[in-house]
């Protein structure tokens, strides 16, 4: 705001103006490329991509490391494990856990204590490590998921399931009681109780193969990532060159640079014959990912051919052509994601504190009006449960809101709103105004959630007027929604997506109470669960009380969850539907508005495109390409 | 060779001389208005500015008058399945719709009163401050002129851009705001962050002319004549520095316009809700939607520039009124 020379202030407004007018005028040229097909897949070429950043949450350390993009690149090309996927869509058994490394499906004892898998022979680490995968590599991802500095960020599914199993190890210790190896090929699990989707937990990332004689050498959160070692079809390129004589010798591997990109070559060590062309058809000799930090950028090189494959949302004017124009008819992918978005209510904060406002809120809100701010149709199907379809079937038909048909019913809301004690004069409007004035609803101030959450707070404006919106960007949002003490009322900011595609893999961070870590760490915003003494050690024991009062016990999944699990397989989805009726009915903490697509723009290069459910990204190791680069080659 | 003819004296005309050839006497301020009206672009500017005013003062009227529709009013009947407005500038709607089918120009006559208010509300706190510390170091000198002018040193030195961001961040993530609800989240955030930034540039000023005008005759006179010191800063030094001061508020304004569409272009400014002129911009750039919807861009860009525009040629005809000695 220094004081500029007045011309200046003139010139750089004239500046400005031409930009703009230059930007608004600019029209983009598009290549004449047609769109992409099917039909056999071509082997070779190197699928190239762009992204803003990688965003990792643990530097691409597989144990730690909790971002889907992250767990598809490990679980598709790097890294094998006892488990893994087809990576294929979910209409073709894509969220279904398949034997990897394990010659077939465990030997699971009666009491479903016990859990023997053989392992195939033949499986080699790629270089520099040039040897067979045994069970003691299994054991020792184990054995870091149970050490407390390593920070695995989901080891809750194995640290109270399997025994001796308890996350907080200071060291690396391959002694662990639940866990026996009596020799390479052999390794068994006992469990504290039956755990009916034990083996989509064994198909994670952190528990794939990891060689002990480079991990070692990493024994903070994070540091594996760069010098990360294959045991699946392909590796980092220049993996050869890495020097593991000792730990000090060892530099980061040249194929991957987290500020610039990573560059994904053949495997030689990988043997087909050890894998199933079902489940990776390895059709491409290579995957750059470069970072481009211009997301326009990114779709002009799609629409130029530079690049191959673009994900996320495309800007509205490459997606107007994508929509409208038939040359660009197979570009855009949307596939599901196995994704909620949803709209989190505090139960402790007013006047959500009382399940009638929760409820109205539920027939109030224009989930239509927001999907089309959100993108349209193709972003998702409205949801009407919390769990998408993809994770629990039974999803489609729990609606107990059939009064809102999409659009947001302000006649079922307004009858619902005058069951509350916040409606004083019982006209259907919140209207206590020390609960009802100036209610902070929580919102992200990136694209397309500002219009999003207008069409939000018009949708919810008769029976809330007294809603304030206020934008923050995504990480403010989420640290904002972890601090207990904040008890933010409502809030647009978080969407939640599956850990792994049993219901209790989406359901448990988000409403079991182990989801409430600590005062400032909770994933389960909405407080379902939560307990008298932590309310109390977090400050908001006052506000707890005026709940327990008012309302009876606080809400809790704990019990039925925990019945759930122990289910026989069979058993587990109805169980979990019944848990999915209870949060929407009678716990309320959320609006759920889409099961949300996934989308991914590929250009015709892209021969045979496949999406891997599992991981929510295209299928790279079953996808194809026509560019006939080579990986070496690409800029 | 030609005879050279020497050119008439030049008669200056802000100085009248009746029938009888008696000159009359002038204010400063009839001198000023004098020169200001013939400096057409400035007079127009004026008027820019004046009909800027005029509108943002009265856009609820007009409004409710002719358009029916609020600045929030949504209507996404209007906006395309993937939520592209499709209504372009038309008699239903005067500037086009957004992507949600809200009235760009509605939008825009609101934006104005928005840009308008931070900035005015924002450069008069700038302006109280800086008068007033300015004064203070300049006349009283010694330890008060070193604490104040380190500090206008200190606040300068901050980098305004990333300071306003933390603290619309920190400040912005509640109903209450931040500082114990002293700086309240919204446009209070904003006209917090203007004034906070914007009054070291007028102490300066006001500083510099004190430490001239502290040595001037009418004032030793009226030292000599037993005024205090509040009297001789209130009545006899600023009232001399108002010119600068004037020009000062008039360069101020137009740069607390652009800051405040800086930070809602930014998204941590004025909130969504309340329509400004940065926040539009910033909307049209979403997924690069101006290359579908132009006139989501161009009409608030429009308005900014020709908005900052009017305001520095005012400012420099104001300059030039009320001090023609001073050079360009």
């Amino acid at each position: 705001m220094g004081f500029v020379k007045r011309r200046t202030i003139v010139a750089l407004a004239s500046v400005v103006v031409l930009a703009l007018v230059a930007a608004a005028c600019g029209g983009s040229s598009t290549s004449g490329a047609s769109s992409s097909s099917g039909g056999a897949p071509i082997k070779g070429g190197t699928i190239r991509e762009e992204l803003q950043e990688f965003g990792w949450t643990s530097g691409f350390d597989p144990t730690g490391e909790y971002l889907g993009t992250a767990w598809s690149l490990y679980d598709q090309m790097i890294m094998r494990g006892l488990m893994t996927y087809n990576h294929r869509g979910g209409d073709e058994g894509g969220n279904i856990p398949v034997p990897d490394i394990a010659t077939g499906p465990p030997t699971v004892s009666a009491d479903e204590l016990t859990y023997e898998f053989e392992l195939k022979t033949g499986v080699m680490f790629g270089p520099p490590v040039y040897r067979e995968v045994t069970s003691a590599d299994i054991l020792y991802s184990f054995a870091r998921i149970n050490t407390a500095s390593l920070s695995a960020l989901y080891g809750n599914y194995y640290c109270g399931t399997i025994t001796g199993m308890t996350c907080d190890k200071d060291k690396v210790d391959t002694n662990i009681e639940g866990i026996e190896t009596p020799d390479a090929t052999h390794i068994t699990f006992h469990l504290d109780q039956p755990t009916g989707d034990f083996l989509y937990r064994l198909a994670m990332p952190a528990t794939k193969a990891i060689p002990e004689e480079v991990a070692k050498c990493f024994t903070k959160a994070g540091d594996y990532g760069p010098y990360l070692i294959s045991s699946s079809a392909y590796m980092f390129m220049g993996s050869e060159d890495l020097d593991i004589t000792s730990c000090d010798t060892m530099e980061p591997i040249s194929g991957y640079d987290v500020q610039k990109g990573m560059t994904l070559v053949r495997n030689p060590n990988y043997d087909p014959a050890t894998d199933s062309t079902e489940i990776r058809e390895a059709n491409i000799d290579g995957l750059q990912q470069a970072i481009n930090t211009n997301y326009d950028d990114i779709f002009q090189r799609l629409l130029d051919g530079q690049i191959d494959v673009a994900a996320g949302t495309p800007p509205k004017g490459v997606l107007l052509k994508f929509e409208t124009d038939p040359q660009y008819a197979n570009w855009l992918h949307a596939d599901p994601g196995d994704r909620t978005w949803y709209i989190t209510m505090n139960l402790f904060a007013a006047p959500f504190d009382d399940v009638h406002v929760r409820r109205a809120v539920n027939l109030a809100f224009n989930k239509e009006g927001v999907r089309k701010a959100y993108g349209g149709e193709k972003r998702g199907d409205i949801a009407t449960s919390v769990e998408p379809p993809t994770v629990l079937p039974q999803s489609v038909d729990i609606n107990p809101y059939p009064a809102n048909t999409g659009e947001g019913n302000n006649d079922a809301a307004m009858e619902e709103m005058k069951q509350s004690r916040y409606d004083l004069n019982k006209d259907g409007i919140c209207n206590d105004g020390g609960a009802c004035d100036n209610i902070l609803f929580l919102g992200r101030n990136i694209d397309p959630w500002p219009e999003m959450d207008q069409v939000a707070m018009a949708s919810l404006g008769t029976i809330l007027p007294g809603l304030t919106l206020r934008e923050v960007d995504t990480t403010t949002g989420y640290t904002t929604l972890q601090q207990m003490k904040k008890l933010v009322p409502i809030s647009s900011v978080p969407g939640w997506g599956k850990d792994y595609a049993s219901p209790f893999g989406f359901d448990y961070y988000i409403f079991h109470s182990d989801g409430i870590y600590s005062c400032t760490g909770s994933s389960n915003y909405s407080l379902v669960g939560l307990g008298k003494d932590l309310a109390d050690s977090c400050g908001i024991g006052a506000e707890y009380d005026a709940y327990v009062q008012n309302n009876g016990d606080v809400p809790s999944i704990d019990a039925k969850m925990a019945e759930c699990v122990a289910k026989p397989a069979d058993e587990v989805n109805p169980c979990f539907a019944e848990l999915d009726t209870y949060l929407m009915e009678t716990a309320v903490p959320w609006v759920p508005w889409v099961w949300a697509n996934n989308w991914t723009s590929v250009n015709p290069t892209v021969s045979t495109y496949v999406f891997d459910q599992f991981g929510n990204t295209i299928s790279y190791i079953n996808s194809a390409v026509n560019n006939g680069l080579a990986p070496e080659n690409v800029a | 060779m030609s005879q050279v003819q020497a050119a008439p004296p030049e008669v200056d005309t802000l100085v009248p001389v009746d029938a009888i050839g008696r000159v009359e006497g002038r204010s400063p301020w009839q001198l000023f208005w004098m020169r200001f009206k013939r400096d057409h672009v400035a007079l127009g500017a004026g008027v820019v500015v004046g009909i800027l005013v005029f509108f943002a003062l009265v856009a609820p009227l007009l409004v409710t008058l002719f358009v029916h529709r609020g600045p929030n009013a949504l209507d996404q009947n209007l906006t395309s399945d993937i939520g592209i407005p499709i209504l372009g500038p038309s008699k239903t709607a005067w500037f086009g719709v957004d992507g949600i089918g809200r009235d760009v120009f509605v939008r825009t006559m609101y934006g104005a009163r928005t840009s308008l208010l931070v900035s005015f509300i924002g450069t008069g706190l700038s302006l109280v401050i800086g008068i007033a510390l300015g004064l203070l170091a300049g006349f009283r000198g010694g330890k008060v002129d070193t604490f104040i002018s380190r500090t206008i040193d200190i606040v300068l030195s901050l980098p305004l851009l990333l300071m306003a961001i933390g603290l619309s961040v920190a400040c912005g993530a509640s109903i209450d705001g931040c500082a114990g609800g002293l700086i309240k989240s919204g446009v209070p955030l904003v006209i917090f962050i203007i004034a906070l930034f914007g009054w070291p540039y007028v102490a300066r000023i006001v500083r510099g002319q004190t430490l001239s005008l502290r040595e001037r005759e009418f004032v030793e006179a009226a030292r000599a004549t037993g005024f205090g010191t509040w009297y001789i800063m209130l009545r006899e030094i600023f009232p001399n520095m108002l010119a600068s001061i004037i020009v000062v508020a008039t360069l101020l304004i137009p740069q607390n316009i652009l800051f405040e569409a800086a930070l809602s272009y930014l998204s941590v400014g004025i909130p969504p809700d309340t329509p400004s002129w940065g926040g539009m911009i910033n909307d049209a750039t979403e997924g690069s939607l101006y290359f579908v919807a132009w006139w989501m861009l161009v009409f608030p860009a429009g308005f900014l520039v020709i908005t900052t525009l009017s305001f520095n040629l005012l400012g420099d005809g104001l300059r030039d009124a009320l001090d023609p000695r001073a050079g360009r």
